[in-house]
């Protein structure tokens, strides 16, 4: 199976480049959540992907979930 | 009647030798093509000749590279088995030769393992097994005095743990490295993929995983945000900036409440600690500290910082460099290579202070039994010195110089200002006396901070206070310096080739760039050991090696049982990677593939919008140029590119749309606009 993203050889629909960014994606947002208050999941990845320090399969990562 | 042989590593050395020792009444002549020195002195007759660094090389008897495991490696003259040592061939001849004649045979080549194995191999090899009764010459630099000196006491033996140690270590680098290479490309070649060389030496691959484990890092972060909170109070007219005591406030509605808490209300001065504190002197280079400290100031890589040193040293400007040592024993003449320095326009004031004072220079932690820490000789340069040599030698003499000097003193200041509850910092500092940062000039890097003018008790008036939302960091990637470090620290590699392992990394595709960003190639190399074959990219066994050549170097033997264990633990990683070899092959090929596309496109043609720019190299003249897909039916466009230099596509030119690149080289990398006619040009 190819990753749905890059297209690197993969044991489910993302690589494991890309599984280990989805799970600091989701580590991090909890963070977020606290900081602003309030934040819903899309903005959240709208955010992360237009953040200059976010890592480029992080923003990938965020882009992909994004289209879910 | 017979003669000394006397045999140095480089050409530039034996040149250098035969000139002191005979006052400069040697005489060259050619043999075998090779510039050789002779003279009388106290009435014996010595000649003076040179290999060119190793001029013996490791390889096996088979060398078919689709062939392994190969365990039976034999020493070859280094022409016969790596076509760039074409001369290898001469000087060997040339040395045998002159052996024959020669009564006495004294190693003159640099006192270190690759010194003692060069020599060893030429002693063994060439002058027909005499390495163990020959007479060793140990100097530090190659002036005059100090090449009388050595040869006025010439050692009786050579060091045989050194040359045990250093041949050892080239056999284990050779079997690891070719098994491995070859066990990797034949996986690729067997996936269809042309022949390529994918190689993961003994430091190589806990290198590259230092790289990949930051790359990944980098690449997997995800920003945290917070807010930092400063301050602007008035005290008497004048403005003090100072920041919260909390660095991070970790929500946005915590920061709001500090800042409408603090606005318009009053602060008071409640503390204020001033205090002195020595700054001491740092220690003498070593190689390392240098090549961290030249890519620091200078932007030069540590390779390129090794070779320069280098040639200061055959100039005999400066002592050998590749030393570990951070001390400069009083043995040296210390005082005779200030006052050689204090004929130096630039340093003389220092210098003569220095002959004034009598000080005596602070000594770093790191020891080298074989050399003092890297110092100038006190000799003026014969020839004007080149730009990165100019550079380097003045850091090497302010270095020194520094090491004389007193301990510094600077004032440093802290003030507590509260709001409410609520605290802030404000901190200054300043130099109250230079000594040493006077010497070491513009290196030093110590900055002033203007100190408040405030006391205990002040009031103040919040003019303003701002909450302003940040972002973690992500980690930086190494560079060249801090790459070494981490080498250091984790004690892989030696003194004399951590800086080739890092331009191998760069050569192979794996990195690539100033910033040492790790190619698809790079991690999946990576990927595919740590999975197959942990202990090759790991750092436990290649320390442990080393930690036992290094009780090799010492005790002059058991050597063999090492390479024997290093054999069997490559034997048993290749029986791995070989029951892998079509997964291997598969992933580590399509990683070269996509790395190898993503190196030659330079971007969309900015003529036909439809191609793409390509890097290329012509095949009548080898020079490399970009042209477009569609040449050259439907599109002409092509631009020179600079001939040398690793070449990164930053973005699109805004004047033009054509690849803006950037260039590394041997200094700071620069970034141009490949379009000649590009408007952004004319500007």
């Amino acid at each position: 199976m190819k990753c749905l993203i890059c297209g690197r050889d993969a044991a489910g629909e993302l690589c494991r480049h890309h599984v280990e960014a989805k799970e600091k994606l989701q580590a991090a947002y909890p963070r977020w959540v606290e900081a602003y208050g309030e934040m819903g999941w899309a903005e959240y990845l709208d955010n992360v992907k237009r953040n200059v320090q976010t890592g480029q399969w992080a923003k990938e990562t965020a882009e992909f979930l994004q289209g879910d | 009647m017979g003669y000394t042989l006397v045999i140095c590593e480089k050409p530039d050395a034996a040149r250098r030798v035969a000139s002191a020792l005979s006052d400069g009444t040697s005489k060259s002549a050619l043999v075998e093509g090779t510039s050789v020195y002779s003279f009388t002195l106290n009435g014996e007759e010595f000649v003076v000749c040179a290999a060119q660094g190793h001029v013996y090389g490791i390889s096996d008897p088979i060398d078919e590279r689709t062939v392994y495991p190969v365990f039976d490696v034999e020493w070859y003259p280094s022409n016969l088995v790596d076509d760039d040592s074409v001369g290898a061939g001469r000087r060997v001849s040339a040395i045998k030769k002159l052996s024959s004649g020669a009564t006495r045979l004294v190693n003159a080549c640099d006192f270190d393992a690759e010194g003692e194995t060069i020599g060893h191999n030429l002693l063994r090899y060439a002058c027909g097994g005499r390495e163990a009764d020959s007479l060793r010459a140990k100097f530090s630099t190659l002036t005059e005095e100090d090449l009388k000196r050595a040869f006025d006491s010439l050692e009786p033996e050579p060091n045989q743990g050194l040359a045990r140690a250093g041949r050892a270590r080239h056999s284990i680098d050779f079997v690891w490295g070719v098994n491995m290479s070859r066990a990797l490309s034949q996986a690729v070649l067997g996936s269809g993929i042309r022949y390529r060389t994918v190689s993961i030496g003994r430091v190589q691959g806990p290198t590259l995983r230092f790289l990949a484990d930051r790359e990944r890092e980098i690449r997997e972060f995800v920003p945290t945000p917070y807010w930092k909170i400063s301050g602007v109070f008035d005290v008497n007219g004048k403005k003090v900036a100072a920041a919260y005591a909390q660095e991070k406030i970790r929500t946005s509605a915590a920061a709001k409440r500090i800042r409408e808490d603090c606005l318009g209300e009053g602060a008071v001065v409640a503390s204020v600690k001033r205090r002195m504190v020595q700054v001491g002197p740092p220690p003498p280079f070593d190689i390392g500290e240098l090549q961290k400290e030249v890519y620091r100031i200078f932007g030069i890589s540590p390779s390129r910082t090794l070779q320069i040193a280098e040639r200061l040293y055959l100039g005999a400007l400066i002592s050998y460099p590749r030393t570990g040592s951070q001390k400069l024993p009083p043995s040296l003449n210390l005082r005779g290579i200030v006052a050689g320095i204090s004929k130096f326009q630039e340093y003389s004031r220092i210098a003569d202070e220095i002959l004034r004072s009598g000080a005596k220079p602070v000594q770093g932690p790191k020891s080298d039994p074989a050399h003092p820490a890297i110092h100038p000789t006190g000799e003026k340069p014969r020839h004007p010195l080149g730009r990165f040599e100019s550079s380097i030698f003045d850091l090497v003499v302010r270095r020194f110089l520094a090491a004389f000097g007193a301990s510094a003193r600077r004032e440093l200041v802290d003030v507590t200002i509260m709001v409410g509850s609520h605290k802030f910092v404000a901190s200054g500092g300043r130099t109250v006396f230079q000594g040493w940062m006077d010497h070491y000039g513009r290196y030093a890097g110590y900055r002033d901070k203007e100190i408040l003018q405030i006391s205990e008790g002040d009031r103040l008036l919040t003019s303003s206070v701002d909450a302003e939302e940040k972002f973690e960091l992500k980690p930086n990637r190494y560079n060249p310096g801090s790459l070494l470090e981490k080498m250091e620290r984790e004690e892989i590699g030696t003194k004399a080739t951590r800086a080739d392992i890092i331009a191998t990394l760069v050569d192979r595709g794996y990195v690539s760039g100033e910033n040492m960003e790790v190619s698809e190639l790079g991690f999946v190399v990576i990927d595919v050991m740590e999975r197959f074959a942990p202990t090759i990219v790991g750092t436990g066994l290649t320390r442990k090696i080393e930690e036992k050549l290094e009780v090799v170097e010492d005790a002059g033997s058991g050597e063999a049982m090492i390479l024997r264990e290093t054999i069997r633990t490559i034997a048993d990683q290749l029986s791995v990677l070989g029951a892998e070899e079509d997964a291997l092959g598969k992933e580590i090929g399509s990683a070269l593939e996509m790395t190898t596309a993503k190196q030659f496109v330079l971007g969309r043609c900015p003529v036909c919008k439809s191609g793409e720019l390509r890097l290329i190299t012509s095949r009548a003249t080898g020079k490399r140029f970009a042209g477009c897909s569609n040449y050259p039916s439907a599109c002409r466009a092509s631009s020179p590119l600079p001939q040398k230099g690793t070449i990164k596509v930053l973005k699109a030119c805004d004047d033009c749309s054509w690849p803006v690149i950037s260039v590394t080289g041997r200094g700071r990398p620069w970034r141009l606009c490949i379009n000649q006619d590009c408007p952004g040009r004319k500007k």
